[in-house]
């Protein structure tokens, strides 16, 4: 997957990158309007995350321009605005999602992954990890190819937990990504803890192996690794 | 009171202190002209029978003549006018009269005569006098009511038309304040006074509000970088316990900084009305979206939701209305206590939610100011019912909030 960041924030950019590269992601930067016209006029991208407000420019313009060229790249807004308008108009002229500022990196992480998945394999990719298997278009996980019968968001939550494994998920950053703004921090904890403890719980009746490490107070890390 | 009225009583406490005065002064001058005038006449009168008796030796024949008196040659009393009753026969009773005594001689022989004319009757002419100024002041009244009137709703039209103005005026709007020009000096002088005040005060609000949305965007990007290099740090093995606890409060502390950015951009873009799309909403389908959403917390914390729910539609833009009722459920549903109630009323006029909780401490009328929270709750911010104010001001809902003891109710007025 290649996958260019337009964004003029150069910490946010290097942070985007080296995330995305753990991630084994090919991912190139450019820091303002007019490197990322001149990249996006040379190679095909497969995903594009564009800050809509650059120093030169807007952002806006950069998706119509490659989707002129290109009508399968799959384009992520990510703007500190938040404004409803903009994200309009951004998925008016063909970007796929949008994401305010600040963001968590795991939550840009499962839209590109969502995305690309739509984009490149019609969503009906599946997700392995070791016993764990998932397939997002029919929401359905199987363990050691036993199905497991989980609520809507006990899967969103192991879906979440596969595509960012091997990485810390903060309490703040699971709520967001289950409930929205619908839901305040103090009651979250408790719903991220109930819904857990009934994934392992699903997950143990069918032999798999516990991959939720608790990691104190801050969060929960999905892996196998020590 | 207003301008006129204060005039006008004004005026009726002047002329009513007046009439008396008045009454008192015309009596004094008319008695005063009636006396002059009688003693005048028989002043005259003497004159004439002085002048008779000089010349035929004879007391000319007088109406006014009452008596003449023999008297001793020795007698010196002076020559005097008196007021006397006489009892008149035609009139059946007392009448009074003007006497005049004066000193002369008939045939050598010492006489006192006198002389009588009928008085107005006083009393009478008191009546009279009360009567007719009575009207006077009445017509003056009314001329003085007419004139002040025209005054003040010709002269003053200028300024009323500015209140107004004022009346309707919102800082908050883009269009400039445009004055009434008017030729009185005092009226312009306001004017100009109020309009460089305004321009002032719009400039400050116009700056106030660019620094605050400025400072709410401009955080947002550094925080996001904050955050993400604190969760590299909380995930990489190398920290203890203790420092992954004071990473973890830098964490949080980053994320309520974002969240009251978020809500600070939100206020300021429904104050420059940036969500003007006016749709057709159907309130009930709304709150039951939102009621969904959150059934997972509700069932969680127990609690039991009663509705009576009309099928209500407001005009209003979609977002502002779903994060004003999804404010009030969640306001109700968060600060609800283990196994407690809500209730929900929904018609035409009103939306009313009441639940049970704890008892604030919060004075009711600073609920609605940004930044209030009960003790309790930590991790709210005290903006949603901030946020909820300002959506009520763009659509003239009225947002009440009533509590008695532990029971709080919302109402929300749809036409107030």
């Amino acid at each position: 997957m290649k996958v260019l960041v337009i964004e003029d924030n150069k910490e946010l950019l290097r942070d985007i990158k080296s995330f995305l590269e753990e991630e084994g992601v090919i991912c190139e930067i450019a820091p303002n309007y007019k490197t990322a016209y001149d990249k996006i006029g040379f190679f095909p991208y497969d995903i594009l995350i564009v800050d809509i407000t650059l120093p030169d420019g807007n952002g806006l313009d950069i998706i119509r321009e490659v989707k002129k060229e290109n009508i399968d790249t799959g384009i992520i807004i990510i703007s500190a605005k938040n404004a409803v308008g903009d994200k309009i108009r951004g998925l008016e002229i063909g970007a796929d999602d949008y994401l305010a500022k600040p963001f968590y990196m795991a939550e840009l992480n499962a839209r590109i992954k969502a995305l690309y998945r739509r984009k490149a394999y019609n969503g009906s990719r599946e997700i392995v990890f070791n016993e764990i298997k998932i397939k997002p278009d029919s929401h359905e996980v199987f363990v050691n190819d036993h199905i497991l019968n989980l609520t809507k968001k006990e899967f969103d939550i192991i879906h979440f937990f596969m595509i960012n494994k091997h990485r810390l998920l903060t309490k703040e950053a699971i709520a967001e990504h289950l409930w929205g703004d619908h839901i305040e921090m103090a009651d979250s904890y408790k719903f991220i803890y109930t819904h857990l403890a009934n994934v392992r719980k699903k997950v143990a009746e069918t032999g798999g192996t516990d991959y939720i490490q608790s990691i104190y107070s801050v969060g929960y890390k999905f892996t196998d690794r020590g | 009171m207003n301008l006129f009225k204060k005039t006008i009583n004004q005026y009726l406490i002047f002329l009513v202190l007046f009439l008396p005065i008045m009454i008192a002064l015309d009596y004094l001058l008319v008695n005063h002209l009636v006396y002059r005038e009688i003693d005048e006449l028989l002043l005259d009168e003497r004159k004439r029978i002085d002048y008779g008796l000089q010349k035929d030796g004879a007391v000319l024949s007088s109406y006014y003549l009452y008596r003449i008196e023999p008297i001793a040659a020795d007698n010196f009393r002076p020559e005097e006018f008196r007021d006397t009753l006489f009892f008149e026969p035609y009139a059946n009773g007392n009448i009074p009269y003007r006497t005049y005594t004066f000193r002369s001689s008939v045939d050598s022989q010492p006489v006192e005569i006198t002389l009588k004319h009928v008085l107005l009757d006083i009393n009478g002419l008191i009546w009279w006098i009360l009567a007719s100024n009575g009207v006077i002041l009445l017509l003056l009244y009314g001329g003085l009511y007419y004139i002040d009137r025209n005054i003040y709703q010709w002269a003053w039209s200028p300024f009323f038309e500015n209140l107004a103005k004022l009346e309707k005026y919102n800082v908050a709007q883009k269009e400039p304040i445009r004055l009434k020009k008017t030729k009185t000096s005092e009226f312009e002088t306001l004017n100009k006074v109020i309009e460089t005040l305004i321009d002032q005060i719009k400039n400050d609000f116009k700056n106030l509000k660019e620094f605050n949305e400025n400072i709410s965007h401009e955080i947002q990007t550094p925080l996001a970088t904050i955050r993400n290099k604190v969760v590299l740090l909380l995930g990489s093995d190398n920290l203890d316990p203790k420092e992954i606890q004071n990473v973890n409060t830098i964490y949080q502390e980053t994320n309520k900084l974002s969240k009251i950015g978020k809500s600070l951009i939100l206020i300021s873009r429904i104050e420059n009305l940036e969500f003007k799309r006016l749709e057709r909403i159907d309130v009930r389908d709304i709150i039951e979206n939102i009621l969904g959403n959150m059934e997972e917390i509700i069932n969680f914390k127990h609690l039991e939701v009663s509705k009576d729910l009309d099928t209500v539609t407001l005009e209003c833009d979609h977002i502002l209305a779903d994060i004003l009722f999804t404010n009030l459920i969640k306001n109700a549903v968060q600060h609800n206590k283990e196994g407690g109630t809500i209730s929900m009323v929904l018609d035409n006029d009103i939306f009313e939610i009441t639940n049970t909780g704890e008892v604030s401490d919060i004075p009711t009328e600073k609920l609605f100011s940004r930044f209030q929270k009960g003790t309790s709750q930590k991790d709210s911010l005290g903006l949603g019912l901030a946020i909820n104010q300002k959506i009520c001001e763009i659509y003239g809902f009225r947002l009440d909030y009533v509590r008695t003891g532990g029971i709080h109710t919302f109402s929300l007025f749809f036409n107030p």
